[in-house]
């Protein structure tokens, strides 16, 4: 079994991102900045009806537009649209403005349908039938131990109904690529993805042209969040356009298709009934939980959530609506999960007038063990408990006072403290690889096709194979977001790091020993007696031979080497919790947040600024869903109200309060090996802010966000 | 220290004429009136061909401008409704600048415009002739620069926002020169950009480090 070197100079450091400079000067291109020669502009036609028939579609006058180029129908004549934003149609043009017309002059009819945009639209009794199999499916049952029984003979029991609304990943750069044929059986596509590998064998697929011919370029991308894994129907049009024309194409969608057509993670509800013994442990819980995904899609979350449940049952409703489909959203159904169970949690705390922080650490499993790269498998809920302990003393938990106490304290203004626990898994996968070539001019390039989706996966190759080969990280080519490079991670579900430290890891040491072997000789030495470090090689411990003169001896022959997975360098299975302290204005119902609290482990970490980026980030996207984002639909049109970014509340800088990011970073954590911890962090925020809400106002806040028209609405109630 | 709002209409005598002004002209010329005021005023100096159906003016047609960009003059061809931010990207390949909301809310397409912040999604191209654009690209990017600032304090992750937030730093640095500005000046002087991936303590940090910088005579 592989080990990380015990001592490092270059992993875990605070490494300023290699694309760094490049991004913030505007030099970097992204895929959307890219304008080969000759290159048309397309845009697409969405349906502006939440659900209709095609009667009759007319491009003749589009075509006629000066300046269009082709039209490409993604549906055709007697198709139905089902949400407001699907595609309908793309056209290219000479300029986008032109294409837009394009769009414009299209004629369509509709035969427009009844339309059910709402779970609650969609369970009525007159609702229309919107998929073959009716507009609900129910999720496995669950059912651990008697609940029924237990319930009867808890000491405390409470029953609560939370919900949370559909949100969207808002990418800043929308969903789309470039698309050029340079062959009539080969192309190039710049995608903005997170998965280049996927976008690869989806064209050649669509295409029915060989993978092999299809390169997928992704130096840089503007954020996906889990809804940027495939070619979409986005990518093909953009291909069909190109083949058309004979002309690269531009196809990205604008601000409200991203919104609607381009994923959204699902809404969540629950109606809980949860109960304690008198120690305030959880003995029992029964839950109905219901969900939308979309048209199409699922919204299963997971529950019970972190705690021990011994006595358990659960039936899950996934609602279909005249929506968008749903698509991964970091740490896809956690969220979710997270929210009901820590809502109920708290809830039953109180019923038992026990502080909430003390029945988690009473629910908290004997054993939750989780895996760890040294063969030395560990106890999470010891993780959980040290963690708790320093989110604790950091947020000053000892300051909350009860929501009794709370709720009669004088003055508009309250205070409250929440917290939350969560966990995620994050480990890799064994099947990926990564080139290390070194060039006898001393130049070190590292080759995957992985991508960099902002989490700094390109800087974290570099620091590795920068460790093994004594160099900086600034002296290595970082070189993924290229689909023609060995197999790589896609970036979901925490995997990427993982997945690709290992191969990184494994070619940078065979690249190393084979450099030692071939330059042996003319340094009048031994391989044995080579070392790498400090941008020298290191003779018999001695004479200092300068990197590149060492390379030099290669010749003309580079050293290339391309591996994959070792064992015992990565392990899964995190938890975390934050806490929160905010104060909520009781006129105005308006949330301030003062202070956010973030405990995590990720095992080894190996770039502790951008590590710290990752979690400040989730904690901020936990944030936006706590206090702001919800997709508001229309019963009445169908439509979706607020697709845009004014009325789609997100964060600004005002809106963020201080936030203290804890490390849980040790020896043992360490030994575990690579964690990704693009996920986690993200998850128990809004749990913890709904939970300082209820407990500031003494009164429980049932619906997200935490807005102030629903914690007027829940004061008005209580 | 006066807040920076890029959302404030523009001042009397302040180029550029925005989009909402120029879509509200739009509006009613379709119904039917004329199209009166600065959107008017903007097109004919831009000489844009007029066409007149049925009483109703539609402007449409192209008009060749010069803009002065970066401190390059640069000769292009737009039409009256282009907007400066598709111009840069898409017929001058300045792709510094992005496009995110395309409606004034994120920021993301922040340009220098005659030493103010501007949103260019919403500032139409042939009303910044004679007028001078400069995006991030033209910035220094040395120690005590404002994406040197970006890149040591990791205030970006997949870096779209960053152009605007880097442009609107650099702006009101520019504006407010000497000061060493508070946390709470800089999140005032940042609030008209968005960040998605949630970046925004590196970039108060960013903005923080780079003011310092300027102080002390570093950029």
């Amino acid at each position: 079994m592989a080990s990380w070197p015990d001592s490092t100079r270059v992993i875990g450091a605070a490494v300023p991102r290699l694309d760094g400079l490049a991004k913030a000067s505007g030099r970097a291109k992204y895929p959307s900045d890219e304008r080969p020669d000759g290159v048309l502009f397309a845009a697409i036609l969405h349906s502006p009806h939440a659900h209709a028939k095609i009667t009759k579609i007319d491009t003749s006058k589009a075509e006629a537009i000066p300046g269009v180029k082709a039209v490409h129908l993604i549906a055709e004549e007697g198709a139905t649209v089902r949400y407001h934003g699907e595609e309908i149609a793309a056209v290219a043009a000479e300029s986008e403005e032109i294409a837009r017309d394009g769009c414009r002059a299209i004629a369509i009819e509709f035969e427009v349908l009844p339309h059910a945009v709402t779970e609650e639209q969609a369970l009525s009794d007159n609702a229309p039938r919107l998929t073959p199999r009716g507009n609900t499916q129910e999720g496995r049952a669950q059912q651990d131990g008697d609940p029924d029984a237990a319930l009867a003979e808890a000491a405390a029991t409470v029953e609560g109904h939370y919900s949370l609304p559909v949100i969207t990943h808002v990418c800043l750069e929308t969903h789309g690529q470039v698309v050029r044929w340079d062959g009539p059986d080969r192309m190039t596509v710049w995608a903005s993805t997170q998965n280049v590998d996927g976008v690869e064998s989806e064209m050649a697929g669509a295409f029915e042209i060989p993978a092999t011919n299809v390169t997928v370029l992704t130096p840089v991308m503007g954020g996906g969040f889990g809804s940027k894994f495939g070619a979409d129907t986005w990518g093909v049009a953009a291909g069909q356009l190109a083949k058309k024309t004979g002309r690269p194409v531009w196809l990205f969608l604008d601000r409200i298709q991203e919104h609607l057509t381009a994923g959204n993670r699902p809404s969540a509800s629950a109606k809980i009934k949860i109960g304690a013994d008198k120690s305030g442990k959880i003995t029992a819980m029964i839950a109905e939980t219901q969900g939308t995904g979309g048209i199409s899609r699922g919204a299963a979350f997971p529950l019970p959530y972190v705690y021990e449940v011994p006595n358990s049952r659960r039936q899950h409703t996934d609602v279909r609506i005249n929506g968008g489909n749903a698509r991964a959203m970091r740490a896809p159904g956690h969220p979710q999960g997270c929210a009901m169970m820590e809502f109920a949690v708290d809830d039953l705390a109180e019923a038992l007038g026990m502080d909430p922080l003390q029945v988690r650490l009473n629910s908290l499993a004997e054993q939750d063990t989780v895996p760890s790269g040294d063969g030395q498998p560990i106890n999470r809920s010891e993780i959980y408990r040290a963690q708790i302990e320093l989110g604790r003393k950091a947020i000053g938990w000892d300051q909350r006072k009860s929501r009794a106490e709370n709720a009669k304290a004088q003055g508009p203004l309250k205070r409250g403290f929440g917290m939350a626990l969560h966990q995620w898994g994050g480990g890799g996968r064994d099947d990926k690889q990564v080139t290390c070539i070194i060039n006898p001019d001393g130049s070190v390039e590292l080759r995957s096709a992985t991508q960099d989706i902002g989490t700094g996966c390109r800087t974290i190759l570099a620091q590795i194979a920068a460790e093994v080969l004594g160099l900086e990280p600034t002296a290595i080519s970082s070189n993924i977001g290229n689909s023609q490079f060995p197999p790589g991670q896609a970036s979901g579900g925490s995997t990427t790091t993982p997945s690709m430290a290992p191969p990184a890891y494994n070619a940078a040491l065979k690249a190393r020993e084979q450099l030692f072997r071939r330059i042996a000789g003319a340094l009048d030495a031994e391989p044995g007696d080579l070392e790498a470090r400090g941008g020298v090689i290191l003779v018999k411990g001695e004479r200092e031979v300068p990197w590149k003169e060492a390379c030099r001896k290669l010749g003309t022959m580079p050293v290339s080497v391309t591996e994959g997975f070792l064992e015992g360098l990565t392990a899964q299975g995190v938890g975390g919790c934050q806490f929160v302290d905010l104060t909520v204005d009781v006129e105005t119902g308006v949330v301030r947040l003062n202070k956010i609290v973030a405990v995590q482990d990720t095992g080894l970490i190996l770039n502790m600024l951008t590590w710290k980026s990752q979690v400040y980030g989730g904690v901020i996207m936990g944030l936006n869903y706590g206090l702001f984002e919800e997709l508001v639909m229309d019963p009445t049109t169908g439509l979706a109200l607020n697709p845009d970014m004014e009325l789609y509340k997100l964060a600004g800088a005002s809106d963020i309060p201080e936030i203290e990011i804890i490390p849980f970073d040790n020896e043992q954590m360490r030994k575990r090996g690579v964690i990704g911890v693009g996920e986690p962090p993200t998850i128990a925020t809004a749990a913890a802010i709904g939970n300082a809400v209820a407990n500031a106002l003494g009164t429980r806040v049932p619906a997200f966000p935490m807005s102030p028209w629903n914690v007027l609405n829940a004061l008005a109630k209580a | 220290m006066p807040p920076q709002d890029p959302k404030a209409p523009a001042a009397p005598g302040r180029p550029g004429h925005s989009r909402r002004d120029f879509l509200r002209g739009s509006g009613l010329a379709a119904a039917g009136v004329a199209l009166a005021g600065s959107a008017e005023s903007a097109l004919h100096e831009a000489g844009a061909d007029v066409v007149q159906t049925e009483g109703v003016a539609i402007y449409s047609g192209s008009c060749p401008i010069e803009l002065k960009v970066n401190g390059e003059a640069m000769s292009v061809t737009v039409e009256p409704r282009s907007t400066l931010l598709d111009t840069l990207r898409n017929r001058l390949d300045v792709t510094g600048p992005k496009r995110v909301c395309d409606r004034a809310s994120c920021g993301a397409c922040t340009v220098i415009l005659d030493g103010e912040a501007v949103y260019s999604c919403t500032t139409l191209a042939i009303s910044c002739t004679g007028h001078e654009v400069r995006t991030l690209e033209s910035f220094e990017t040395g120690e005590g620069s404002v994406p040197h600032a970006f890149h040591q304090n990791d205030g970006l992750m997949c870096g779209y926002c960053t152009p605007g937030f880097v442009t609107a730093c650099q702006a009101w640095l520019e504006r407010n020169p000497g000061q060493e500005p508070t946390l709470d000046d800089i999140k005032q002087g940042l609030d008209g950009n968005i960040c998605r991936c949630g970046t925004y303590i590196g970039v108060f940090q960013a903005a923080l480090d780079a003011a310092k910088a300027m102080k002390n005579g570093r950029s």
